[in-house]
């Protein structure tokens, strides 16, 4: 019986060990992986890079031609605005060409100073991941480093580098619910009016989803449906005049001291293959 | 054993790569499948037995897969699938047997918290861990996240279950 009793509890203590060893050689294991995390991402992005830009353009390609199904009522609408839109700024390009003339050699002077003051590496974009994360195709020996700027060719913003492996990077989008950066809101100014218009600062908020919101404009500013965001000189991460979006709908309350607005972001990140990095800019912070 | 771990490493790889590309493309107001847990989740569901090794193997691979995809090191995802995998199992025992061994309704609630407790997990992980998180995200746009993704799994069931039920008349894999 004493025997018995022995060996049930031999067993029983049998049992807790092989746990104790199973649960000591997860623990291990989650660890080593944790160690290797660069080298194993790096070396799964390298291996599948070429296969996951297949099946980006596949998934481009499938979407677009899906799409046109069930948007056709959406296109007629957007057709519509868009011929508004172009009337619209047809009779304010009749009045700014006067402008132009006498703006053309300054302007001329400060895009190239422009262009020849940031650095472009261009990259790959490869995959887009849960939280609006964005995966490109250089890395750190292409000179890339966390916290460049990301634009588009249109100089549109699409946000700023997270993470670098050596041969991939991940770039937090400014859709991304962990990212706020400094705006200004630049006003559509009727043809005819010739006040000058003050400047209105204001956030963009990432609200997730490749979507964001407008915040933190006082409510006594007067901004407007389809005024043009860009970044403000005030923002320490990216540099100023970058294209963010548009407003969309107005939500003001006069009993908040700040308004909201919708807004459009100006970026598309399923038609675009190719990105910039400014590799050169001096982040102010 | 060996081939169907094979089988499932190769399937978890080919989700990963498409949650990442393909289905990008296929958004509904932000929200993307996330294909590896549903697939880890029904494979974990559809275990006959209590095979907490093939659980573990299952949750590393899941968890390797989805933890490359994000921005964090790899491991919290391995976690928190071993967690899940393990009392998703316990709890099946403690369900009452219905002449079907693997219900559909027994499915979609399990699943629904499952994914809750992993999304509420992993954005608690990243706010205490990772400097660029600035507050907990959890609400409208979640639920509808939870929600794509059920829709999803529930497809993914019957296909699974009309495979498991195709692999067991023939030879088992």
């Amino acid at each position: 019986m004493t025997g018995l009793k022995n060996f049930y509890i031999n067993k029983k203590h049998k049992g807790w060990l092989k746990l104790l060893i199973g649960t000591i050689i997860f623990i291990i294991v989650v660890f080593i992986l944790g160690l290797l995390t660069t080298s194993i991402k790096n070396y799964f992005y390298a291996f599948s890079a070429p296969i996951q830009k297949t099946f980006w353009f596949a998934g481009g390609s499938s979407s677009k031609f899906l799409g046109s199904f069930f948007r056709v009522g959406s296109i007629v609408n957007e057709n519509e605005n868009l011929q508004r839109q172009n009337q619209d700024l047809l009779s304010q390009v009749a009045f700014l060409q006067s402008i132009e003339e006498a703006n053309r050699a300054q302007s001329d002077v400060s895009t190239s100073c422009q262009n020849s003051e940031f650095n472009l590496m261009m990259a790959g974009v490869i995959g887009l991941d849960e939280g609006d994360i964005l995966s490109i195709n250089k890395g750190s020996t292409d000179g890339i480093a966390e916290g460049m700027p990301v634009v588009n060719q249109q100089n549109i913003l699409f946000g700023k580098v997270l993470k670098v492996y050596k041969n991939f990077s991940k770039i937090m989008l400014i859709s991304s619910k962990d990212s706020v950066i400094n705006i200004k809101v630049q006003q559509q100014v009727p043809a005819d009016n010739t006040d000058s218009v003050p400047e209105i600062d204001g956030v963009v908020k990432g609200g997730g989803g490749l979507s964001a919101y407008l915040d933190l404009i006082p409510v006594s500013d007067n901004i407007n449906s389809q005024d043009v965001l860009i970044t403000s000189a005030i923002e320490k991460s990216f540099p100023k005049d970058l294209l963010v979006g548009k407003i969309t709908k107005i939500d003001k309350d006069d009993q908040k001291p700040f308004q909201q607005a919708q807004i459009d972001l100006f970026f598309n990140v399923k038609t675009t293959d190719n990105l910039f990095v400014i590799t050169n800019y001096k982040q102010a912070n | 054993m060996w081939k169907k771990i094979l089988s499932i490493i190769f399937l978890f790889y080919l989700f990963a790569l498409l949650q990442s590309s393909f289905f990008s493309h296929f958004d509904l107001f932000g929200a993307v499948p996330n294909l590896v847990f549903i697939l880890f989740f029904i494979v974990v569901f559809f275990e006959e037995k209590t095979n907490n090794y093939f659980i573990i193997v299952s949750a590393i691979m899941a968890g390797i897969f989805l933890d490359i995809s994000s921005y964090t090191i790899i491991g919290p995802s391995i976690i928190l699938l071993t967690v899940i995998g393990l009392l998703l199992k316990k709890f099946q025992l403690l369900l009452k047997n219905t002449g079907d061994s693997h219900p559909f309704v027994y499915f979609l609630p399990l699943f629904a918290v499952s994914f809750l407790i992993y999304n509420f997990s992993k954005e608690l992980y990243l706010y205490f861990v990772d400097s660029s998180r600035i507050a907990v995200h959890f609400g409208f746009p979640e639920i509808f996240l939870l929600i794509y993704n059920a829709l999803v799994a529930s497809i993914l069931f019957f296909v699974y279950r009309k495979f498991i039920n195709y692999t067991s008349n023939g030879k088992d894999l």
